[in-house]
């Protein structure tokens, strides 16, 4: 067994076009305009944050008081505070394009950005709208 | 050069106790990579998570010179001492993603015997290890749509195996001094 082979250029590139392709597919799909973060706390959604209003604010969540959020004047929201050992969360730093995520998986809370206006093309593949 | 051939003496005329004491050896070189790895700088791309998996490094060189079951030992130890050091979630991603990359390495090797190179087969490693984790992520958190971060686990994973898989040849010396 060798330890590279110039064939495996083809398998390097075929992967690429096809994360590629997704990744296009994906953002095409999602209209552009104003979006919205969506926070859940396992398996449902706590809380819902308009980006779109250009004000500065902090929030928490009842279900964990350590983690605490701020949404920015830009449209972007990030973790600013966790008590998770990795800080993942907050290193991810600010987000405001659909399809982002911010998540901290030791406490169970994740963060997605989606489009305001939540249309068919969006459908949740696990549970439906 | 044909480590392959190399590989069968390394486990050959070894009995039991050595071959216990080599397992707990490329063990304690997987925990220190992944403390090599938490002290360097995290990367700086915007997306939750991503890294390398240099202790995944000890894990190939088990499954590539020492054994199927050497390389199981490692990924199951892995993962438990990830349950013990940093919770039960963060150990079950490790685990999962982990005895995947294994077990697709296996296969692909099995499939494709010598015609398959070690770069690749770090490659589907590295994507595998990202995908078992999302699997176990999906089935914890299954209100989500999480398919947007599909590619950037093809990618990261393409990118982590390519790395791993150039790093494991370079400290390849020290590993053959284990022996």
């Amino acid at each position: 067994m060798k330890f590279f082979k110039r064939t495996d250029i083809i398998i390097i590139a075929c992967i690429l076009i096809v994360s590629g392709a997704l990744m296009g597919i994906y953002r095409f799909n999602m209209s552009e305009g104003d979006v919205k973060a969506e926070l859940y706390y396992y398996n449902d959604l706590i809380n819902t944050v308009d980006l779109s209003q250009g004000q500065e604010r902090k929030f928490t969540i009842p279900q964990n008081e350590n983690i605490l959020l701020q949404v920015y004047e830009d449209g972007t929201i990030a973790f600013i505070e966790s008590d998770c050992p990795d800080k993942v969360c907050i290193q991810t730093g600010r987000i405001s394009k659909p399809g982002e995520f911010a998540a901290c998986l030791p406490n169970g809370v994740i963060m997605k950005i989606v489009p305001k206006e939540r249309d068919e093309k969006d459908v949740d593949l696990v549970i439906g709208q | 050069m044909d480590y392959k051939l190399m590989a069968k003496s390394m486990i050959e005329n070894k009995n039991k106790t050595e071959i216990m004491v080599l397992n707990s050896m490329v063990f304690a070189a997987a925990l220190v990579l992944a403390i090599v790895e938490s002290i360097l700088p995290p990367v700086p791309i915007p997306v939750p998570g991503v890294k390398f998996g240099l202790s995944n490094i000890a894990v190939m060189f088990a499954l590539f010179f020492l054994g199927k079951k050497q390389a199981y030992t490692i990924g199951i130890l892995k993962g438990l001492f990830v349950f013990i050091t940093r919770g039960a979630i963060a150990g079950l991603l490790s685990l999962s993603g982990g005895l995947l990359s294994i077990t697709v390495m296996i296969l692909l090797m099995v499939i494709f015997k010598d015609k398959i190179t070690y770069m690749v087969l770090s490659i589907f490693g590295g994507v595998s290890h990202n995908v078992g984790q999302f699997i176990v992520i999906t089935i914890i958190y299954t209100g989500m749509n999480m398919w947007a971060y599909f590619p950037v686990l093809l990618i990261s994973g393409l990118v982590a195996g390519i790395v791993t898989s150039m790093l494991l040849k370079f400290v390849m010396p020290a590993f053959k001094s284990l022996m």
